[in-house]
């Protein structure tokens, strides 16, 4: 373990809720502070770099395409608003999607395919990465806490990027199940981590 | 008719989820966007689920290759940032994605006061400093607030009153008038709000200060209509908040006794 934690993000304590002063930077960054986005790139870049990792599970493309999420950020810092949700959730939104349409635009339907069958085990493998522990063990539990249905839909969607249809597809049930469970489990999910 | 229109309603509500994680087609999309612009409840919903997945991707941190800072650090020194601009009304994955394109896509911004998001944090700024005011004594603040919350220091203040820490301290002011602070420790940042101190002479002004055990931090001149809120930020352990009359350019130290001192005690 001593060996592989050099190699592990610390992360916000607490979680990514947690960390107001992530908004404070990112006022700063508004108003062109690069000291504030030295220090805002420390807290950032490690998770968009695991959330677009666990999407793409391409070192390289991962690393470019972390770096243009925290470009954007800088760039359109001045349009986040706080009363729309945290300075994370937002970096994270921002790092989401860009992943997703990277591997939307590229993937073939061939590749997904193979992706989806070892989805399990990566986002097992990524997670035992987390330095956090508390954080992991917190999300871990939650994610446990949910029925397959609920978990496959989420994590699918959010760490394999997969669409709800796509979903419906990979899991043999129908689109609208899909949509409802995923709704659903964040509701079970956003209740458990809020619990703790 | 009305039942169709009822399902309808309730089907597309139950997009959020889907929504949140990036798993809708184009048309869902859009169409979830409509009906979020009429569903306070869903914008709720909607905010509540980003912080759950912001949690879910933020736990899969890695550490990115050192060599990488220096080269976003570069890339960012050297990239012209976007002004402040009208904030979209919907999630901001797609008011973000807008601004991203390679153009600045204006026709999907609306004009600033016609979607409901500028004015809502607009009032709800204006409404935990009327709160504060409120708690502090003070009245007949109200219009000057409003006004004087500006789109800059609104976004800064709205961090501070949004920080899970928040706290709130009031005090009375030597000579007549009230103070109120409201401050996150874990921002190490404050909104500083005051009225109803004495005038001055036009050549002298309150001045706003950190005092702490290091010395005095001037915060600036309060402006002479005294209802703005003023945000203070870089608080360090032992600091108090001061306010003492100074030359209406103000000082670098303070120079007489401090109309308020207060402590801001952790």
């Amino acid at each position: 373990m001593a060996g592989s934690e050099q190699a592990h993000w610390p992360g916000p304590a607490g979680g990514a809720g947690a960390d107001p002063e992530l908004a404070l930077l990112v006022s700063r960054i508004a108003r062109g502070d690069q000291r504030a986005y030295e220090q805002f790139y420390d807290r950032a870049a490690g998770p968009v770099l695991g959330l677009v990792l666990s999407v793409l599970r391409d070192l390289a493309q991962s690393e470019e395409v972390m770096q243009e999420v925290l470009l954007e950020a800088w760039r359109t810092a001045s349009r986040y608003d706080p009363a729309r949700g945290s300075a994370m959730s937002w970096l994270m939104t921002l790092a989401h999607r860009r992943a997703v349409d990277r591997v939307r635009s590229e993937q073939r339907a061939a590749d997904r395919e193979q992706r989806a069958t070892s989805a399990q085990v990566d986002y097992d493998d990524v997670i035992e990465a987390v330095e956090s522990a508390l954080d992991r063990e917190r999300v871990r539990r939650c994610l446990d806490a949910l029925t397959d249905l609920q978990r496959e839909s989420v994590t699918l969607a959010y760490y394999g990027g997969y669409s709800y249809s796509e979903v419906a597809r990979l899991l043999g049930v129908p689109p609208g199940t899909v949509k409802t469970r995923m709704r659903d489990g964040l509701i079970r999910l956003r209740d458990c981590l809020g619990a703790q | 008719m009305g039942g169709r229109r009822g399902r309808d309603r309730a089907e597309v509500h139950l997009l959020a989820g889907a929504y949140v994680l990036n798993a809708v087609s184009a048309p869902d999309q859009a169409r979830f966007e409509r009906h979020l612009a009429g569903c306070e409840q869903c914008r709720l919903e909607v905010r509540g689920f980003g912080e759950t997945a912001a949690r879910l991707g933020a736990s899969q941190a890695v550490r990115p290759r050192p060599e990488l800072r220096d080269q976003a650090l570069r890339t960012a020194a050297r990239t012209r940032q976007l002004p402040p601009g009208p904030r979209l009304r919907a999630g901001w994955a797609q008011s973000d994605s807008a601004q991203a394109g390679a153009g600045p896509a204006r026709a999907r911004w609306r004009r600033p006061g016609r979607g409901p998001w500028p004015q809502l944090v607009a009032a709800g700024v204006a409404a935990v400093v009327l709160a504060v005011a409120a708690a502090a004594g003070v009245t007949a603040m109200r219009d000057e607030h409003r006004i004087s919350v500006d789109q800059a220091s609104g976004h800064e203040l709205a961090a501070v009153l949004s920080a899970p820490d928040v706290v709130m301290l009031t005090a009375k002011v030597t000579g007549g008038g009230k103070a109120a602070v409201l401050m996150s420790h874990h921002m190490r940042a404050l909104v500083f709000a005051v009225a109803g101190l004495p005038p001055l002479p036009a050549a002298r002004g309150y001045e706003l200060w950190l005092i702490g055990p290091s010395g005095s931090r001037p915060q600036g001149m309060l402006p002479a209509g005294q209802a703005r809120p003023m945000m203070v930020a870089g608080l360090a352990d032992g600091d108090q908040v001061g306010v003492t009359v100074e030359p209406r350019g103000g000082s670098a130290q303070p120079t007489t006794r401090p109309v308020l001192l207060m402590p801001l005690d952790r």
